[in-house]
């Protein structure tokens, strides 16, 4: 297990290698430098220059290259063009309200696809697989606005029984906990929804494909009843393609999260690169899509360490 | 005696999609008594695995079964679902084929011998898993402590075998079914799996149904034989009888299809198995057999009994066996073409296996272990003859075939007539690379699915030069032909053909290019035996004809004999015997052919009906056919 560990840590920190200079490369190859974007068209070339000096992008690039590398390891990921914060500063607060939402979301989309996904195997070929595979593509096909917008008329206009924006109640005087996950119920719903349409068809296959094996067989004539063979033999099996899906559908949940924090005017990091992106605030930008692609990297890592936890077979022991 | 399991006129109909159920099994009578084992003997396709399935109740949902299944007089038939349960694992245990798949990759051994007993006798987890413990000492598991929390992957091939067997015996039970329980084994392993069985089946005064499509590694173990042919019994009886004279055509063919250590001829059966839809109403076994007459195909015969056994067959009174016998022996080939011209030369050929990093720093620094697979490999292969391999798995018998055929970086020296390939330009030797051809084990594995059988053959005849589709085309049907084969099969894919067939088609493929040399790696470890002995007779046609010579990788070391002229024995990558096979057959040097040959089935005189004569197996006589008589030879095979 531990060199499985290693190897795997080995090849996450390349990807965020790779990562980090692909980002630099991005944003020092806007046309005409930040500093276009900062002071708009029609800057004097006085005040680019000026600009540029104070920001340090005059150097050359390599030098550029090293100073970024030298401040990311500092934690240091620059000022924000528009609201002139550390963008560190800006994004922890951002980060928090996003992990909550993917977590909750992740975990509704588990929830609900596996229980799905072990009616779709156990039925497969008969009508209450068809029902659920049907529902799995309708789902599948909504567009993510309108499922959140449907939300917000349904639980926050016609019964407003649900906080359809932002994270906190701005009339409390200090928002809980309670507030807090209010908040949170319809943001997870539109991203959890949208997971189980993919995740339980995977799970779904596979659990059907796991029943075809031989040791279900082995584990039946044992005298085992089918619902043991379904939970103590197949359950683990059949987790380990939806654990691997799951680990890459992160970069896609984040994708979907920028649409639906819009939506809600959830304060997470969608709603931020939104903003930014609108304002050309490029240190933000920049650090958002690092940070996606360090958590789809955690994520990657994540999902191989626990199908090693569940698959003996991928420690390389 | 007590009888363990009694089939009553057990029939099983299995329904394929929306049609009516076809009946797969047919009316089967069979008894295993305690402490015994019967063999239920077929190839595919002859409806044995459902027989077991049948048994334990595990057929699909759509299946209809007729008949009685006793087990200590209790018919399970009859059983509600949750009392079959309490039957399965507790009363029957079962062992399967291929015990890796069989096996949850993802339990721990222990786990999952403890879980059956527990499930049964309700016993707490320290007893079952004391009691797995037991267990795996007892089928011979070394330090038994030490792997009960291995995981099925861990174990070796034969070790697995051993550990569903542990399984299945876990509460102790009346009876085991083996389905094919040694395929896919090596042959040393598989004989070993058989003793254990016999063993535990005395000491535990259990009877064993014992599933093959070998009768030749029943032999020694069985009781009762039983052979199965397309759902219908044809012969059945005690061993003793049945191996001392086989009555019905079938179970003759069946076993002089075997290769034996000194046969010089393997019987082969016309024909294909017909499928359950389209069974002829009468002797099933008809359209294939040489002695078949009208009425044979009316109906089916009614049960005869001479010397033992019963066979459904209305002619093997009046027929003597040996003349049966004969029809299905295939009229040994032309003498070979042997050249004595060394077409290839391998010398001191070695391979190393780079191990993976095993540890981050050695990833990190690109350092890797380097393992020799191959070590020292020298032989020559002459044109026309064939060089058989023999190893068991693991032995760097694969390895040697893909260095010689470039696939894999060896060093040492492979000369191809005269040339050697690491003195060849990049050009050179991609087309010397086209003089060897390769035949995997498993056929439909290596052609593309999507793949018509024509282009698959057609393929690589864009090599040879030959332009236009349809020449190529042309060319294809003419050697499917060569292989036996109907171009009417051209426009089908791999999926519809039988594997004997793919195999063909395989050889045919491999013929394309008109190569000097084929590389057969197991090329009929897959197949049933009578298919196994179609094609060794046509490898050996083909050699004949065209003076090719072969690499025959295989096992079985029985197989080899028959086809080889010279015999190089591999183990641990070392190659530890090389000579002619007379010699090597003869007068083996070294400890570990002589166990390979020690296990192989040998030819004996009694699979020939009543021996006219008695021979010493002349190993050193290059033509067998001095001392061949028209009918029945017996030989005597002194290793």
């Amino acid at each position: 297990m531990l060199r499985m560990i290693t190897q795997r840590l080995a090849t996450a920190t390349l990807s965020l290698v790779i990562l980090v200079t692909i980002v630099f490369f991005m944003t020092h190859a806007t046309p005409g430098g930040p500093a276009f974007s900062i002071l708009g068209q029609k800057a004097t070339p006085a005040a680019v220059n000026a600009l540029n000096q104070r920001l340090g992008l005059t150097a050359p690039l390599w030098l550029q290259y090293a100073i970024w590398w030298w401040h990311l390891l500092q934690g240091k990921l620059g000022y924000s063009y528009l609201l002139n914060r550390p963008v560190t500063q800006l994004i922890g607060d951002y980060m928090m309200n996003t992990l909550a939402l993917y977590i909750g979301a992740i975990l509704l989309a588990l929830v609900l696809s596996i229980g799905l996904g072990l009616v779709q195997g156990v039925t497969y070929g008969r009508w209450p697989a068809r029902l659920i595979g049907a529902l799995q593509l309708s789902l599948y096909a909504l567009p993510t606005f309108f499922v959140g917008t449907m939300f917000i008329l349904y639980f926050g206009v016609k019964w407003p029984i649900l906080p359809t924006g932002g994270i906190s109640n701005l009339r409390i005087e200090h928002p809980g906990l309670l507030d807090y996950a209010h908040h949170l119920v319809l943001p997870i719903l539109t991203v959890g929804l949208l997971g189980v349409a993919a995740l339980s068809r995977y799970f779904g296959t596979s659990v059907h494909e796991e029943l075809g094996k031989d040791y279900v067989r082995t584990a039946l004539a044992k005298g085992l009843t089918f619902r043991a063979v379904l939970f103590r033999h197949v359950l683990r099996n059949a987790l380990r393609p939806l654990v691997t899906i799951l680990g890459l559908s992160f970069p896609g949940i984040f994708a979907g999260s920028v649409l639906v924090e819009t939506v809600f005017n959830y304060p997470g990091l969608g709603y931020l690169l939104w903003r930014s992106a609108l304002s050309q605030d490029y240190p933000v930008i920049s650090a958002i899509v690092l940070l996606i692609g360090v958590l789809t990297v955690i994520g990657n890592l994540l999902a191989d360490l626990v199908n090693g936890l569940l698959d003996p077979r991928e420690r390389y022991e | 005696m007590s009888i363990v399991l009694e089939l009553d006129h057990l029939s099983v109909a299995l329904k394929r999609g929306r049609g009516k159920p076809i009946a797969v099994l047919d009316d089967i009578n069979l008894t295993v008594n305690a402490g015994e084992m019967t063999a239920l003997v077929g190839e595919s396709g002859s409806g044995k695995t459902i027989a077991s399935l049948g048994v334990i109740r595990l057929l699909p949902r759509s299946a209809e079964i007729a008949g009685q299944v006793l087990l200590a007089g209790t018919d399970l038939t009859r059983l509600t679902e949750s009392e079959m349960r309490r039957v399965r694992g507790r009363d029957i245990g079962m062992v399967f084929q291929n015990p890796l798949s069989a096996l949850n990759p993802t339990t721990r051994v222990g786990n999952q011998i403890a879980e059956v007993y527990r499930l049964h006798t309700g016993e707490t987890d320290r007893a079952a898993r004391a009691r797995a413990l037991d267990l795996l000492g007892e089928v011979g598991i070394p330090d038994p402590a030490d792997r009960l929390d291995d995981y099925p992957h861990q174990f070796s091939g034969g070790m697995r075998q051993r550990v569903m067997i542990a399984m299945a015996l876990a509460c102790s039970p009346k009876l085991l079914i083996a389905d094919e329980p040694t395929t896919g084994l090596d042959l040393l392993v598989a004989r070993q799996i058989l003793a254990l069985l016999s063993r535990l089946r005395h000491e535990h005064r259990m009877g064993v149904l014992f599933i093959t499509h070998d009768l030749s590694i029943v032999e020694e173990h069985a009781d009762q034989v039983h052979v199965l042919y397309a759902g219908k019994s044809v012969e059945w009886g005690t061993s003793r009888s049945f191996f001392a004279q086989p009555r019905h055509p079938y179970s003759q063919a069946l076993l002089a299809a075997v290769p034996r250590l000194g046969q010089r001829r393997l019987a082969s059966i016309p024909g294909n198995l017909p499928d359950p839809e389209t069974r002829p109403p009468g002797c099933r076994f008809a359209p294939r057999c040489a002695f078949r007459e009208p009425a044979c195909e009316i109906d089916y015969p009614a049960p005869d009994a001479v010397g033992g056994t019963v066979f459904a067959c209305r002619r093997a009174r009046e027929i003597s066996p040996a003349a049966m016998l004969d029809a299905v022996l295939e009229q040994p080939a032309a003498p070979p073409v042997v050249s004595h011209e060394a077409v290839l030369e391998v010398t001191l050929l070695g391979v190393d296996y780079e191990r993976t990093a095993t540890s981050f720093l050695q990833g990190v620094l690109g350092r890797k272990d380097k393992m020799r697979a191959l070590d020292d490999i020298s032989f020559t292969l002459n044109q026309g003859e064939c060089l058989g391999i023999v190893g068991q798995s693991g032995s760097g018998k694969s390895t040697l075939g893909r260095a010689v055929l470039q696939m894999i970086p060896y060093h040492g020296h492979v000369i191809l007539k005269g040339e050697a390939f690491d003195a060849m330009s990049r050009g050179q030797r991609k087309r010397a690379r086209r003089q060897i051809q390769v035949v995997f084990q498993d056929p439909k594995e290596s052609m593309n699915p999507r793949m018509r059988i024509g282009d698959i053959v057609a393929e690589p005849l864009k090599f040879t030069g030959l332009r236009g589709q349809r020449a190529r085309w042309a060319a294809a049907a003419a050697l499917l032909d060569r292989v036996g084969l109907s171009d009417q099969m051209m426009n089908l894919f791999p999926g519809s053909v039988s594997g004997g067939q793919a195999q063909r088609i395989a050889i045919a493929r491999a013929l394309a290019t008109n190569p000097g040399i084929i590389v057969l790696d197991e090329p009929t470890s897959s197949l049933d035996v009578s298919t196994q002995a179609l094609l060794l007779n046509l490898l050996k046609d083909l050699a004949r004809q065209d003076g090719l010579s072969y690499m025959l990788i295989s096992h079985d070391i029985a197989a080899v004999s028959y086809m080889a002229d010279r015999i190089a024995v591999l183990n641990g990558g070392q190659m530890v015997e090389y000579g002619t096979a007379q010699d090597v057959l003869a007068r083996p040097r070294n400890a570990y052919t002589r166990e390979l040959i020690a296990a192989s089935p040998h030819f004996r005189s009694h699979h020939l009906g009543e021996p006219s004569e008695t021979l010493t197996y002349h190993l050193s006589t290059a033509q067998p056919s001095a001392v061949q008589t028209a009918t029945a030879q017996t030989k005597e095979f002194n290793p």
